[in-house]
């Protein structure tokens, strides 16, 4: 599998990069202009850039560079003890960027803890992020580090007692167990849950000034922050999906890839137009 | 029903995969798979049996999700600059995806490397 060493690691990096001809919309509108570079960050512990791969890369990489890579510790990429902490996982975008050679604004995609790493670099290199597609995203408030922290590790210890239910249920299920064993292993052997711990409540979303489009499910258990986005980013534009989880980009992926698309078309017409 | 489907004639005619000269047939191209998975998730997966048409990637081989990416990754290094596996992707749904067999991407190389 590709890996591009940054920031001091290996990271599993996927580059999507589709024809545009194969694309069943492909027109004058989507061959028009240059293909703008996309990268997308996935969420924390059992999550890993393969919830993009199989949801939005493909379609968008059909007149986009798609760029996906796991996060320190996820996946395929290195899983170093320390350094978990938002700061240190934006060096490590950074250091992708660069070695990836983009240094244009880059589109940038957060899905749940990806979102807080995308939304921290448009806060500390704004002129590197062109805009922000958050699927439930999370972000600091007050109470955010310790919450985080403490359904970690909650998960750390045999997880929440549905979750665990459902797992003894499917005890004979190479997958689950390989995931739920890999899970433990993570939070025991490294400071993810201390690191988090350490996170400040963010003052500065009122400066993200890139367009903000954000999607939250309706029975997420995180809804309040949809609000929060919305008020404080000028001009976010927050979609509440009915009857939705936490999980809205596997419940409802084909919604969220058609916004997505739309989304990106809107970028590029707006780029076209101001070339 | 001879001369009504000549596709699966051509697909049994001798091939030259490795040079690329030729449409793999079917045969060869599940056997490339049959390798590919071999190499991503170790072979202690195939003892239950041969992989078959029907033998779907995650509920019977019980594949991470990481591990179809690596799969994937394998079969364009093999496969990619004869087939749009962008363009395939991007046709389906997650659920489609998941549910996929290897059967699916064998047809889908072989007709697509046959144009």
């Amino acid at each position: 599998m590709p890996h591009v060493q940054a920031n001091g690691l290996s990271f599993h990096v996927q580059v999507i990069r589709g024809d545009d001809a194969s694309s069943p919309a492909s027109s004058a509108a989507s061959s028009a202009g240059p293909r703008p570079p996309v990268v997308m960050l996935h969420g924390l512990v059992i999550d890993n850039l393969s919830s993009w791969f199989y949801t939005l890369a493909h379609p968008l990489a059909l007149t986009c560079d798609v760029h996906l890579y796991d996060l320190r510790g996820h996946g395929r990429t290195d899983q170093p003890p320390t350094g978990y902490g938002v700061d240190r996982q934006v060096d490590d975008l950074v250091a992708l960027l660069d070695a990836w050679g983009l240094d244009e604004p880059v589109h940038l995609f957060g899905n749940s803890f990806g979102a807080v790493v995308a939304l921290a670099l448009a806060n500390r290199h704004p002129e590197r992020v062109a805009s922000l597609f958050l699927v439930e995203a999370h972000f600091a408030v007050e109470g955010w580090a310790e919450h985080m922290a403490g359904s970690l590790a909650l998960a750390a210890f045999g997880l929440d007692e549905n979750t665990s239910q459902e797992w003894i249920e499917n005890n004979a299920d190479r997958k689950m167990s390989r995931l739920a064993r890999r899970a433990e292993r993570f939070l025991a052997d490294t400071t993810l849950i201390q690191d988090l711990k350490e996170e400040q409540p963010i003052g500065w979303l009122p400066q993200i000034s890139c367009p903000v489009r954000a999607m939250y499910g309706s029975e997420s258990d995180i809804l309040h922050l949809a609000e929060a986005l919305e008020t404080q980013i000028p001009g976010c534009e927050l979609e509440i999906v009915p009857g939705t989880t936490h999980s809205l980009l596997t419940e409802r992926s084909e919604l969220v890839r058609e916004r997505a698309l739309e989304w990106m078309a809107r970028q590029r017409a707006v780029a076209t137009a101001g070339a | 029903m001879p001369g009504q489907f000549p596709t699966p004639a051509m697909a049994e005619a001798p091939t030259a995969t490795a040079t690329g000269a030729a449409a793999p047939s079917r045969d060869d191209v599940r056997a490339e798979l049959e390798r590919i998975l071999t190499d991503v998730v170790g072979d202690d997966l195939l003892l239950d049996g041969p992989l078959t048409d029907e033998t779907s990637f995650d509920a019977d081989l019980q594949l991470e999700s990481i591990e179809f990416v690596a799969l994937a990754d394998q079969l364009l290094a093999t496969y990619g600059e004869q087939v749009d596996f962008v363009g395939w992707m991007a046709g389906m749904q997650l659920d489609e995806i998941i549910g996929l067999t290897v059967g699916q991407v064998v047809d889908f190389v072989v007709s697509a490397v046959e144009g």
